[in-house]
């Protein structure tokens, strides 16, 4: 064996670096993948975000690049079209670059970057003001960062509540104007609304000395008895009105007290609140049920009163806690301890109606117990993977960068009637040098450390329609593949295509470098392969070949750098998790993988075997003959006894005016002979020859002594 | 528990449980004054058992007439009623849908109350689209007035104020409907076969527009032996079905033998089988569930508050007022 070759392998299985033959890694060197990203700014990509005040919470988080591209496209085919565009991009551009992974208000920013902008190029000026007023949007503008995950969410999670809020307004005042116009019209219609006084006031004072209003009140109030409501009644609607007033869990127009809060960093907090105001929420709850039904004047005590008696004994459901505000607390993943942890897991298996997002900076945080190993997100991963056992919490995860992507997802968690978990990579920590925290974001995701995934339980009974991870970058595969062009040192193009994976993920991480060494360019060998060809890697006798990951440096020169092994376990593990993730969404499920292989199996046994041909279409029995028709068998089935079609009866009274004792209305109002014995055969027959619809059967007569028969019988054949 | 929102409360579900049950007599009030034998009460008998079956309530659901034999059912049905002025029940039921929207809305009309004096706003009624049901109680004759020629009295019938017969084709209620822009929902029944005549209604009750059904009605008063021909010849009446239409029974497929599939979505279809009168097509002709309604496209969120009344009143006003100064103060 060469003497390189058995210091990488060395390097492979120890981690100590011979800087004879391999060079240390460090900050200058990024994934090749992340190469064409180095100018992030100079990039269009959906970030920075506008967390939008106006409109409906479908609007609330938006990209700045989809803004301007449609405002752009708005313009439409016009002589100004590329000129804005033009602007716009620039606009954009200086933007990004302005906001560097902050945050602040998109107004001013704008007008202080428009207005620098057009010192430039006056032209700018108008371009800026066409886009702006495109944009209907007001709020702030974030770049990803640690602080992106909580202002997001927290903001899409008070326009959910916003629009809560005023179908909440709108329906308590609604409910009290109608309660309160019952209670004013009974006063309206008493004595005391019909005293002159009133009478008068309710004229004005043009006419007033043109009537006699004692007269008047005199006549009004002899004329027309009072209505009044039931003490009970008048008592239950003004309590109504009471508890619709003081409520405070939404602010009303007239109200001035000032609502709860519902937004907490800890979920102790949250859950003292929850606790405290309970009692106030059962009471708000039954409140409108009651008052909608007062207000439609259905309220009957008998039944209602017992209902309601022991309305929120039980606690409230989802439907009813849903038509109260949402508690959301954002805790820091990184600072959880056990109690909170604990508490978490508490209130979303109770069921309440908590948002709760954990937000993680640093998914390669080592553990503590054991040297080289990392934790993965640990709490987060836990606190995902508990919730989504739990089976009735709502379950997001995504990293920051995919926020924009995934708002649909997030709103709908948001929207859920029950709990929901909202666990966020920020991308921002202190290890990753000067990559921006979106790429670093973005890359957990495309390297499974930090896959995307949504599992919503109103989406279905069964884990396929509830999880879904199709939003990883090739869902299903074990790596995310590029293809990743260059150039060799005799300027030919080459491309390869290379699997982004965990090994690439780490080696952006300072506390991972010495994980990693370079090979000079002269060493390499067959010997290097990709990470991702590296799982057959012998693991018993000396291995003959190393994983590789491809890495460009400052100045954009290729290089290639062996990771230990202890890195590449770290891979595998990775790998793993990811894989049975795939199983819970459906990919790769090795059960039902198991069982095609016996099914296939069994089938290749029974081909083997001769079979007869299966049964052909001909071959089945012809269905059964149709039942005899209705009529003939009604008619069978009478033989001599009179009887009446009742479904044909057209109600038209003849019959019933003539004997109501013989013929009488169904619960259909429809005739059917009560009777036959209550009348004669006679009126039997002429109820016949009356009927316009002929449905009136008189059979034979009853009484063979009645007189004319003969005649009646003769009659009566026309109908039998 | 959060087996998502579809689902109602545990209260609502027994709100709904005590939800009172209703008899066929809550909706009857008094004894029908018709005719014996007269359609009107085959078509009194359907409402009321549609009325039972749906579950409505009987103050919130109002019938609204004109004047005639026809327009006398309002007084039989104890819920709200409305017997108004000759000629206008629609424009009554359009103002009663139009500030309470909540209300289920039927109109009864006659060929006379409908067709003749009322036609300008039966055109405006299909073209509003409000959410209703109208019965047009086709009996081809003034009934009430003992005998004139109405608009749909066919060409030749002799009649107090026809004495030498009509001298003008009938007018055809379903193609006039049909042929007015935002039409959602026709159809025409006869009042002897029940089963239809109550599905039928129970379609137009569900449809969420103005649902024009024409009831061929049998005055035995004044035209006993009129639709005689059409009453004892079964093959003489041609049943419409269709998956989205009318569905037959068994036991009336065997009494009614003559049928024709038609998709009530195909206006051009509908309006050839309108032109026809023998047999007498039966069934839904044509029902389009996308046109809007007046009442939704003029809804109004605002909460008619006292301030908001006021408000309007003293905008209203202001239009005419005459300020001292020569000015509106500002
Ligand atoms: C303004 C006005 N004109 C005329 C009349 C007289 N009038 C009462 S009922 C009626 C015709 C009713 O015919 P129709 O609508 O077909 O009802 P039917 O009685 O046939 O059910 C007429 C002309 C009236 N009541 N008011
Ligand atoms: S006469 Fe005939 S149609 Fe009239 S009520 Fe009696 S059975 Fe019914
Ligand atoms: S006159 Fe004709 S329409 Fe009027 S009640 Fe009598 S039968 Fe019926
Ligand atoms: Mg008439």
């Amino acid at each position: 064996m060469e003497k390189q070759l058995q210091h990488q392998i060395a390097f492979y299985l120890t981690g100590r670096i011979d800087k004879s033959t391999l060079e240390p890694v460090d900050g200058r060197l990024r994934p090749a993948l992340l190469s064409r990203y180095a100018d992030l700014d100079s990039l269009r990509y959906d970030f920075p975000l506008v967390l939008n005040r106006l409109g409906a919470p479908g609007r609330a988080v938006l990209s700045l690049s989809r803004m301007v591209d449609h405002a752009v496209a708005e313009l439409g085919e016009n002589v100004d079209h590329e000129r804005v565009a033009r602007h716009g991009y620039r606009i954009e551009h200086a933007l990004r670059k302005a906001l560097a992974g902050g945050a602040e208000d998109f107004a001013a920013l704008w007008e202080r970057t428009t207005a620098a902008l057009e010192r430039e190029d006056e032209a700018l000026h108008d371009s800026a003001k066409r886009l702006w007023k495109a944009f209907q949007a007001s709020g702030e503008l974030v770049d990803a960062g640690a602080a992106l995950p909580a202002k997001a969410v927290r903001h899409a999670w008070s326009a959910v509540q916003t629009a809560k809020a005023a179908a909440f307004r709108y329906r308590a005042e609604r409910l009290l104007l109608k309660l309160k116009n019952i209670l004013a019209a009974e006063e309206i219609g008493s004595t005391v609304g019909r005293t002159p006084e009133r009478l008068q006031a309710g004229v004005g004072s043009s006419f007033a000395g043109a009537f006699d209003f004692d007269a008047m009140s005199r006549i009004l109030v002899a004329a027309k008895p009072a209505v009044e409501l039931s003490d009970e009644r008048r008592r239950r609607i003004g309590n109504l009105i009471g508890v619709l007033e003081r409520q405070k869990f939404y602010a009303l127009e007239t109200d001035g007290a000032e609502p709860y809060d519902f937004a907490f960093e800890r979920c102790a907090d949250a859950l003292d609140a929850y606790r405290s105001r309970h009692a106030e929420a059962v009471e708000l709850v039954k409140t409108l049920a009651v008052a909608e039904l007062e207000a439609k004047g259905e309220y009957r005590e008998a039944v209602h009163d017992m209902i309601f008696d022991g309305f929120g004994a039980n606690g409230l459901d989802a439907g009813e806690l849903a038509e109260l505000p949402d508690y959301l607390v954002c805790v820091d993943g990184q600072t959880l301890d056990a109690a909170e942890l604990a508490r978490i897991v508490e209130l979303l298996a109770a069921g309440l109606p908590v948002k709760i997002l954990v937000r993680t900076d640093d998914v390669l945080e080592p553990a503590f117990v054991a040297e080289g190993h990392v934790t993965f997100g640990l709490r987060a991963r836990q606190l995902v993977n508990t919730a989504i056992g739990l089976h009735d919490v709502f379950v997001f995860q995504a990293a920051a960068s995919h926020l924009f992507k995934k708002k649909d997802a997030l709103m709908r968690g948001l929207a859920y009637h029950g709990p929901a978990l909202f666990s966020v990579f920020s991308g921002a920590n202190a290890h990753t040098g000067q990559i921006p925290a979106y790429l670093v974001a973005a890359a957990a995701m495309e390297s499974r450390v930090f896959p995307a995934l949504v599992y919503d339980p109103s989406a279905g009974a069964d884990w396929a329609s509830r999880l879904d991870i199709t939003d990883n970058p090739h869902p299903d595969d074990d790596w995310a593949v590029h293809s990743f062009s260059y150039e060799d040192e005799n300027l030919q193009s080459q491309t390869e295509t290379i699997a982004f994976t965990l090994a690439d993920f780490m080696a952006m991480d300072e506390r991972f470098f010495k994980n990693f060494a370079v090979v000079p360019k002269a060493d390499w060998s067959a010997s290097l392969i990709p990470v991702a060809e590296a799982f057959q890697i012998e693991s018993k006798g000396l291995p003959e070949k190393v994983p590789a990951v491809l890495l460009v440096d400052d100045e954009f020169r290729l290089q290639r750098a062996i990771l230990s092994s202890r890195a590449f376990f770290e891979v595998q593990r990775c790998r793993s998790m990811w894989h049975s993730l795939q199983e819970l969404g459906g990919i790769h499920n090795s059960h039902a993988e198991r069982l095609l292989a016996q099914e296939r199996k069994a089938r290749a046994a029974a081909a083997a075997v001769e079979t007869p041909a299966l049964p052909t279409a001909g071959a089945v029995e012809p269905a059964a003959p149709p039942d005899a028709p209705a009529s003939a068998a009604a008619e069978a089935a009478h033989g001599d006894e009179p009887y009446i079609e009742s479904e044909r009866c057209s109600s038209c009274n003849e019959c019933v005016q003539l004997n109501g004792e013989m013929f009488a209305y169904n619960e259909n109002q429809q005739a059917y002979l009560k009777n036959p014995d209550a009348g004669t055969f006679r009126q039997l027959v002429e109820a016949a020859e009356g009927c316009q619809v002929s449905v009136i059967h008189p059979g034979k007569p009853r009484n063979p002594k009645e007189p004319g028969l003969e005649d009646l019988l003769k009659r009566a054949a026309a109908f039998n | 528990m959060t087996e998502q929102t579809e689902t109602i409360s545990a209260s609502e579900c027994l709100i709904r449980m005590y939800d009172e049950q209703h008899e066929i007599e809550d909706y009857q009030k008094g004894v029908p004054r018709w005719c014996s034998g007269c359609g009107d009460n085959s078509i009194l008998t359907a409402v009321q058992r549609l009325c039972r079956d749906e579950g409505l309530l009987p103050e919130k659901t109002v019938f609204v007439s004109g004047i005639g034999c026809s327009s006398r059912l309002p007084h039989y049905m104890n819920t709200y009623g409305f017997h108004g002025i000759h000629g206008r029940a629609l424009p009554v039921a359009e103002g009663v849908k139009l500030a309470r929207p909540d209300l289920t809305v039927f109109v009864n009309t006659g060929d006379g109350d409908c067709c003749s004096i009322g036609a300008a706003h039966w055109i405006h009624a299909i073209r509003y689209n409000m959410d209703m049901t109208m019965m047009l109680h086709d009996n081809q004759i003034y009934g009430l007035t003992k005998m004139q020629a109405s608009p749909t009295s066919p060409l030749g019938l002799k009649s107090n104020t026809t004495p030498h017969g009509t001298y003008l084709e009938a007018l055809n209620p379903l193609t006039v409907t049909l042929g007015v822009s935002n039409v959602s929902f026709v159809a025409q029944v006869v009042d002897w076969i029940p089963e239809v005549m109550y599905q039928v209604l129970s379609q137009a009750y569900h449809h969420k527009g103005f649902s024009f059904v024409r009831i061929i009605q049998r005055c035995t008063e004044w035209l006993p032996k009129l639709l005689d021909p059409w009453l004892h010849d079964r093959q003489r009446v041609l049943l419409l079905h269709h998956e989205n239409g009318l569905e037959i029974s068994p036991a009336l497929a065997k009494s009614y033998t003559k049928m024709r599939e038609h998709d009530p979505s195909n206006m051009n279809e509908a309006r050839e089988i309108a032109s026809a009168f023998d047999p007498i097509p039966v069934g839904i002709l044509y029902r389009n569930d996308d046109v809007p309604c007046y009442e939704d496209l003029r809804h109004d969120s605002r909460l008619r508050t006292n301030s908001l009344i006021q408000k309007g009143l003293e905008s209203e006003f202001d239009k005419f007022t005459i300020w001292a100064d020569g000015n509106e103060p500002a």
